[in-house]
Formats: structure tokens, sequence, C-alpha cells
């Protein structure tokens, strides 16, 4: 009797488990379904943030971080629109489609050396993941898990300056990274953003662009600024840098002009990665805090 | 539990070998988990190896924050109530799951014989009390200190019988861990490796001291006193003696050594000085065999006690006398020689102090 009791369960386990079972299939065609409806709801959001007469930027999307991108900072659009994204402590890349918010896939920069990174941008076919003493790593797009040779760049500027972010201007081949703080007394009422060039008969050429504190301010009731990331703006050229700790946005031109100057859309707990896409969608990377960490879309307006 | 017992019956032929019996569960558990994991895989990668930084694969689709907020956290997608109240019963059944064999091990394999049922109740249920506060704390070192406050506040003072009970209590707290921190995979094989280590220690008697006497060689003598008509007092179960405590043994032990200084005044020797451990699997064909033996090899010999174990090898005790001219290793050698297979070990303690009184240097 026991044994046809133990039969019985068995049968009656495996026929269970084969009904529950979800085949690879349909989980793959509901990915896809779930990608283009994402897809499609973005594009009616934009169209309804474009029929929209006010400039007030509400978000069109908002994806929720995995957990290794909890201390999700710095973010930098490719040019195939794909987003690349960083944690604050791992050189581990993680390559998004913000639009449809979907981990494309993640590499690690050589063995995963540990640091403060805080930028990384896309030059070419080369990424630069940048830690905050002003060391630039240097690699290539990788392989889904995989580990992809880099080398270093030192710009000696650790002492100055403490970095948080990183972008490449294509038409001058610079790197830009402004500083978060710096050093010097006398350079303190001044928003320093460090050029560093890196092709031409002068590279590796660090120039400095100043733009005084108080345009950066503006009207706002801010103290200072404080970048936290900057990106550069497909459509203007400008530069454009948000604060985390002022929970500010600022537009600035190549010659150092403030364009714009104005708190953060929305609602970010601790903004840390900015970008836009080239169909004008900003993006800003948000590290967990009351919420976890998250990517928030608006429709960016020139 | 009956269908279970019955299955395990079923998978063991009927054993009561507590290891085929622990095996026939784990087997049951492990299909379980591999039914589970195949058509939940998601659920099972949360509840038992999230915490070992199993990764998801790519490409991953990411929470929608936005649909998440207007839906509300009431549902059973990602992060809902549903979710979370799901893969946390899961967590906490799974902690019990680890939990029962462990309480089995612990009730069954004892030196000692007895065991606390409040320590074996405590045993199932810290793990989910711990599971339950790390799953709250998680991640968060503001939680983590505010408990530590919390606890700081309650006071936990007991005393143990046995060192071994907080091993299994240090094991709870361990499973309840990593339970919390959705590693069960962990908490699985750990569980599993020391239930065996602790059956097979206990299975082997791992530990006893084979260089000094043990107390049932220093007190045959004086038991063997006592037990005879002529004694004061009635022999105390054997048993009972050598589960005694040290200290408790030692006051004991004083207590024969003046009631033999009353009795031993006729000045006559012991009729036996040694005690013949045998372990054996086959109680009737190994006691056959020994006595063959022990006929040949001491001056008399008496059959003392037979203990029979379940799923370990039982034990025949020998009161014996040897003759002067076979020494110790001689009659373990000649035993040995006759076991003919059916004898695991044999161990010959002399009973030393009474040696020492007698003069008898045999």
């Amino acid at each position: 009797v026991s044994r046809a009791r133990v039969l019985g369960l068995a049968v009656c386990a495996v026929a269970a488990v084969s009904g529950c079972r979800e085949s690879s299939q349909a989980s793959a065609a509901e990915f896809q379904a779930t990608a283009r409806a994402r897809e499609q709801k973005l594009q009616q959001r934009l169209a309804k943030a474009d029929a929209n007469p006010t400039k007030e930027m509400t978000p069109v999307a908002m994806w929720m971080m995995p957990a290794e991108l909890r201390e999700i900072s710095g973010i930098a659009v490719t040019t195939g629109g794909r987003l690349l994204a960083h944690g604050d402590e791992v050189a581990r890349i993680f390559v998004l489609d913000p639009r449809r918010g979907v981990v494309l896939k993640k590499f690690t920069v050589g063995n995963g050396p540990g640091g403060d990174f805080e930028g990384i941008t896309a030059a070419g076919s080369d990424i630069y993941l940048l830690a905050s003493n002003g060391t630039l790593y240097r690699f290539r797009e990788g392989a889904d898990e995989s580990s992809v040779p880099y080398s270093t760049i030192d710009t000696r500027l650790g002492k100055e300056c403490e970095f948080e972010g990183v972008a490449y201007e294509a038409d001058s081949a610079w790197l830009v990274m402004p500083c978060k703080r710096v050093s010097k007394k006398l350079e303190r009422g001044q928003l320093i953003i460090y050029r560093l060039r890196l092709q031409g008969p002068d590279s590796s050429r660090l120039t400095a662009l100043m733009v005084p504190m108080s345009q950066v301010v503006g009207s706002n009731d801010w103290k200072g600024f404080h970048p936290s990331d900057i990106t550069i703006d497909p459509a203007t050229g400008n530069y454009v840098l948000i604060s985390s700790h002022e929970k500010g946005l600022v537009a600035i031109t190549p010659d150092g002009q403030v364009e714009r100057s104005e708190p953060l859309p929305g609602k970010h707990p601790q903004p840390e990665g900015v970008a836009i896409t080239s169909d004008n969608i900003l993006i800003i990377s948000d590290e967990a805090s009351k919420k976890p960490a998250h990517i928030t879309l608006y429709r960016w307006r020139l | 539990m009956v269908v279970l017992t019955q299955i395990i019956d079923v998978l063991t032929q009927g054993s009561d070998r507590p290891v085929r019996r622990l095996f026939a569960y784990y087997a049951i558990v492990a299909a379980v988990v591999a039914a589970l994991s195949f058509a939940f895989p998601d659920i099972m990668r949360q509840v038992a190896g999230k915490g070992v930084n199993v990764t998801a694969t790519s490409p991953q689709l990411l929470p929608d924050a936005l649909e998440e907020a207007q839906r509300g956290i009431i549902g059973f997608g990602a992060g809902s109530l549903g979710e979370v109240a799901v893969v946390t019963i899961l967590i906490l059944l799974g902690t019990i799951v680890l939990m029962m064999p462990v309480t089995w091990v612990y009730m069954s394999a004892r030196p000692i014989p007895g065991h606390s049922q409040a320590l074996v109740q405590t045993l199932i249920i810290l793990p989910i009390v711990v599971a339950g506060i790390i799953i709250v704390v998680q991640n968060s070192l503001a939680l983590a200190f505010s408990l530590a406050g919390v606890v700081g506040a309650v006071r936990f003072r007991t005393n143990l019988r046995d060192t071994r009970d907080l091993v299994y209590v240090f094991l709870s707290i361990g499973v309840g861990f990593a339970a919390g921190v959705q590693s069960l995979a962990v908490g699985a094989l750990v569980t599993i490796v020391f239930n065996l280590v602790s059956l097979l220690t206990w299975r082997y008697d791992y530990g006893r001291n084979a260089l000094t006497p043990t107390a049932s060689s220093q007190w045959a003598g004086p038991l063997e006193t006592l037990a005879s008509p002529t004694g004061m007092h009635e022999i105390p179960d054997r048993d009972l003696v050598l589960s005694l405590t040290p200290e408790k043994a030692d006051a004991l032990a004083d207590r024969f050594d003046r009631v033999r200084s009353v009795l031993g005044k006729n000045k006559k020797k012991p009729r036996f000085n040694a005690v013949l451990t045998i372990t054996t699997d086959y109680v009737p064909e190994a006691q056959k065999q020994a006595e063959m033996v022990l006929q040949k090899v001491t001056k008399r010999f008496k059959l003392d006690e037979v203990v029979q174990h379940t799923g370990k090898p039982s034990e025949i005790y020998y009161l014996v006398r040897l003759k002067k001219s076979v020494p110790r290793d001689e009659v373990l050698t000649a035993i040995h020689d006759n076991s003919d297979g059916m004898i695991a070990s044999a161990d010959l303690e002399l009973a030393e102090p009474l040696q020492g009184r007698d003069g008898d240097k045999s």
C-alpha cells in the first residue's frame, strides 16, 4: 500500500510540475511582447510630452536597476542608442536598452578593479571610466559576462580636483571632466571643467574651462554647484551638468556661457548620472536611497 | 508526517539505520526542490541562491517603476506584496525542512541518554525568528543598529547541559542567517554535512580517550562488590553510573572507596580484574567466538551486559579474571584472531586501582 501511495504521489508531482513549467519559448515570446509594449508606451508618452505646451518635464519611463547597480554612478549613451552604466565601487559595466528597460549585457573591466568610479563615456569604440582621483580607465566593449583588457591614464589632477563625471565631446575630441570640489581657494568661486584632448597633434593637452559660480547658480537659491555628472547635448553641443547636492541642472556652452540653470525635473533622491540620447531623451540615474536605484527618462526640451 | 515516514520506509526498505533514513529524507527534499526549481525557477532562485551572488542572465527585463507606482504594490509581480509573501513563506518553510533532520540527529545520536525537549523545539523555532529578522534588517545599517538596541534590552541566559547542545544552537542560528539572506542552498549543505558528521562521530564513538582507563574499568570491581548479596547497597544501573558528570562520578568513586574499605577486610582477591568490551553487529556469533577464546586465556569470565544499538554495532561486556601468564595484548590478539569476521573491535580495560591494592600485577 505504501509503495502504491508513494508511486501515486510521484506521478501527481510530476504531472503538477510539468503543468506549471513555463517553456523557454513561451518565456522568450513574453519577453519580446513586453519589450514591444514598453517601446509603444514610451512613444505614446513622448508624443504626449511633445504635445504639452508647458515646459514642465514629466517622466516618460522609469526603470528600476538590478541589485548590482544599487550604487549606480555614471551613465553614457553609445552611438547605437544603448546606455552604459556602472556602479560606484566595482568596474563592472552594464549595457542597457533605455527605451525598453532591458539589461542587454554586462562585462567587467579587467578583473573588476576596485575604486571610486564616478563617470563613464563612450568615445567611438573606446569607453572611458573615470575614478574620482582623476584616473581614467580605457577599454572596449566586451561580450556578455566577459572580462575586457584596459589601460589607465593618470590625469594627475587628483590632488586639485574631485571628479564626479566625464563626457566625450566628439567635435573636438575632448574628454570633459567637471570638478565637484577644488582644492585651491582662489578657484572656489568658479565651476572648473577640465578638458583633455585625446587625439591630434596636441593629444593629452589639458585645458580648463572656468565659469563664474554666480552665473552657474543664476536665480536659484543654491550656495554653489557641485556637479555629479556631465553629458554633451547631441543637438547643441552644450555641456549639461547635474548636481546631486543642489538637485540642479545646468547647461553651458563650450565657450562657458550658461544657457540653463534650473532645478532638476521630477523627484530625484540621489541623482548621480546624466545622459541625453540623439532623439532628445534626457536620462537621469539615481542611486538607491529611499527608493531602489533607478533611471528616469524625460523628453529633453531645448 | 505519516506519509513522509511511509515514503522513507519505502526508500530505505524498512531499514532503521539513521544514515539511510537521513539520506532518504534528503533525497525526498532534493526531489521536491528540483521539481519546484523546474516549475518556478525565479522564485526558487530568490529563496535558495540569491545571497550567493547568483545573478540574472542577460537579457533581463528591468521592473517598470512608473507602472509599479500606478499599480501599487499589491499583486504578484516583481517586488509586489504577493511575491514578498511567497518568498518569505518558502524561506521560513525551508528552515523547518532543514532543521527537522537536525533535531532527529540531536535526539537520536547522543552519547548521553536523554535530551531537552525545550532545546529540540528551540532548534525548530530559532531559525525562523533569525531568518525573519535578517529579512527585515537586510541591507539596512540603521535597522541593524536598531535591532542591536532592541535585542540588547532582552536578556538571554541559559545553561546548556552538554556543550554539544551549543553547537546545535549555533547551527540553528546559521541556518536562520542563510535563510534570511535567501541562501537556503548554503544552509542545506551545512546541515547535511553537520548531520552526517554528527552521526558518524556518534556511530564510531569518536573522541573516546583510548589511553586512560574508562570509568567502567575503575568501577567494575566496586560495582561487582556492591552487586553481590553481601553488599551494603544495591548496585545502581551501570549505564546510569557511566552517564554521570565527572564531578558526580568522582564523588561516587570516593563513596565506593569507603564502602570497599569496609568490605575489603577479608583480603580476598576480587573475582574479576578486567572488563572486556566487544563491539559487533552479530551478537550471538561474536559471543560464541569470544567465549571460546576466554575459556582458554582467562581464569574465569562472566557475561556482564549486552547493550544493543540501532544503527551502530552492539556492545558485549565481559568481566574477566586474567591469568598472570597471559598479558592483555595476547588476550586481545587471540580474540581478534578467532573473531571470524564477527567482531568489529575488542578492548580490554584492566582494573588498575584494584590491581594496585591487591598486588595483582598480571
